[in-house]
């Protein structure tokens, strides 16, 4: 029984690894900012609670303190980096694509930066 | 044991890495960034050698705290400091 | 001349410093540090505290405590006198900071987080003679969830009211329990209350409520620092 909850908390710890690696290299190979706070946000998250759930079903003893833990960077991680993409938004940096779209100045009129002209669609 | 010996010394790189940086660089935001990442590195650094209550009061204090108030001079203040052209500081 | 003086005076001292440096040992125990071992037997004989930290912190070396805190405290008061601003009759004090408005997002988020910061720092100081963590620890992170709120809502502000009483009060507990000590037993901050059971948490007699005091009076003396350094002060800048 124990050897079978062993084998399944190192499987969920390597995949945690790999998740943490994949965020690691998305910060390091995306183009823009907004792609890199993605990769960065959802990659470590997935990443993170992997590993918890891992070390949960290693030690056994510790798994309300695990959960605990886990829900509050459910929480917490995809706050922060919406704060942190949020603020440089308003800083004026424009998301960087092809077609000039920018859905979210529509929904938020409050900010500072100059409107987009819409090239590509005229 | 070994372990332990091998994140401690990543740590102890790391934190001289960024040691430098906050030294070195000229845009404070960076520099107190950098600060904040030696607060982290000395906080793991603590929970390593066993002495998990000043880890926490690092944790909180060091990389919170201090981080929050500097952004808030630096706010108030200026961001970059002044270099004249032999690279020393004006003021 | 004069450089050949100096050397053969360097060179003298200079033996006289590595003899006593020689004298030191390393990488050995030293004999004469049995007072480490009379601290970790006392503080779980006598004291019947678990967390041998907290027993040297507030007990052994209580005094030391009460000088960090009135250290705290004075740096504070500092920056306070340096930040205040006398409110002119003509002039009127705008409630709102100068930080941007945050999302909706983040003021839920905060909402929620805040209590649970300041559950967490409660415990830690609560408890702060069984686990890590004690007054200092668990009064920066109830500070670092009104940091929260302050960074989020624009309207949040401390009652610095009750903050100085908070504080006050909490000063006023710890060399209260001292002198209790001084009045019932032979020295200040004796530990003269009941010890429970080791490992409960009504154990420890006068440890836990010393660490109590300090946690509320650390709380309160952060929260009034930042508070005073993030209020709107545009008037400074000019």
């Amino acid at each position: 029984m124990m050897e079978i909850l062993s084998i399944i908390g190192y499987i969920f710890l390597s995949v945690g690894a790999v998740f943490l690696l994949l965020g690691g290299l998305g910060i390091f190979r995306m183009p823009d900012y907004y792609t890199r706070v993605q990769a960065g946000t959802k990659a470590s998250t997935l990443g993170a609670m992997s590993t918890i759930i891992g070390v949960a079903f290693l030690q056994p003893d510790w798994a309300v303190k695990l959960l605990v833990i886990l829900v509050f960077i459910a929480f917490t991680n995809p706050l922060s980096s919406h704060v942190l993409a949020r603020a440089t938004y308003k800083m004026g940096q424009k998301p960087l694509s092809k077609e000039n779209i920018d859905a979210y100045e529509e929904v938020d009129h409050s900010t500072s930066r100059k409107p987009v002209t819409n090239k590509t669609t005229k | 044991m070994i372990w332990t010996l091998i994140l401690l010394s990543l740590m102890a790189v790391i934190m001289i890495v960024a040691t430098i940086v906050a030294i070195r660089q000229k845009d404070l935001l960076i520099a107190v960034f950098a600060t904040a990442a030696i607060s982290l590195g000395l906080s793991v650094f603590y929970f390593l050698l066993q002495a998990p209550d000043v880890a926490l009061t690092e944790a909180a204090i060091g990389v919170a705290l201090t981080t929050v108030i500097f952004l808030i001079t630096i706010r108030n203040t200026k961001r970059y400091e002044k270099v004249n052209k032999a690279g020393q500081c004006k003021e | 001349m004069k450089k050949y003086v100096a050397v053969v005076l360097l060179l003298f001292f200079g033996y006289y410093l590595l003899l006593s440096f020689l004298q030191l040992d390393f990488g050995r125990a030293d004999e004469r540090m049995a007072v480490s071992k009379d601290y970790l037997h006392e503080s779980v004989a006598t004291n019947k505290v678990a967390n041998v930290i907290t027993s040297i912190v507030v007990n052994f070396r209580g005094f030391d405590t009460l000088g960090e805190v009135t250290v705290l405290f004075l740096a504070s008061t500092a920056l306070a006198s340096i930040l205040y601003r006398r409110n002119k009759p003509g002039v009127k004090v705008p409630k709102e900071r100068i930080l941007t408005s945050a999302s909706h997002l983040l003021h839920i988020g905060a909402k929620v987080l805040f209590p649970i910061s300041i559950v967490l720092g409660a415990y830690i100081f609560i408890h702060g003679h069984l686990t890590p963590g004690g007054g200092f620890q668990g009064g920066a992170v109830i500070a670092t969830g009104v940091l929260l709120m302050i960074l989020s809502y624009r309207k949040f502000h401390v009652n610095h009211n009750i903050v100085s009483w908070v504080e006050s009060i909490a000063g006023i507990a710890f060399v209260a329990i001292g002198f209790t000590g001084l009045i019932f037993g032979t020295s200040f901050l004796e530990n003269v209350f009941p010890v429970g059971t080791l490992n409960a948490l009504m154990s420890g007699g006068a440890i836990p409520l010393i660490y109590i005091a300090v946690g509320f009076k650390v709380g309160a003396e952060l929260i009034g620092l930042l508070d005073n350094i993030l209020l709107n002060n545009k008037e400074l800048k000019q």
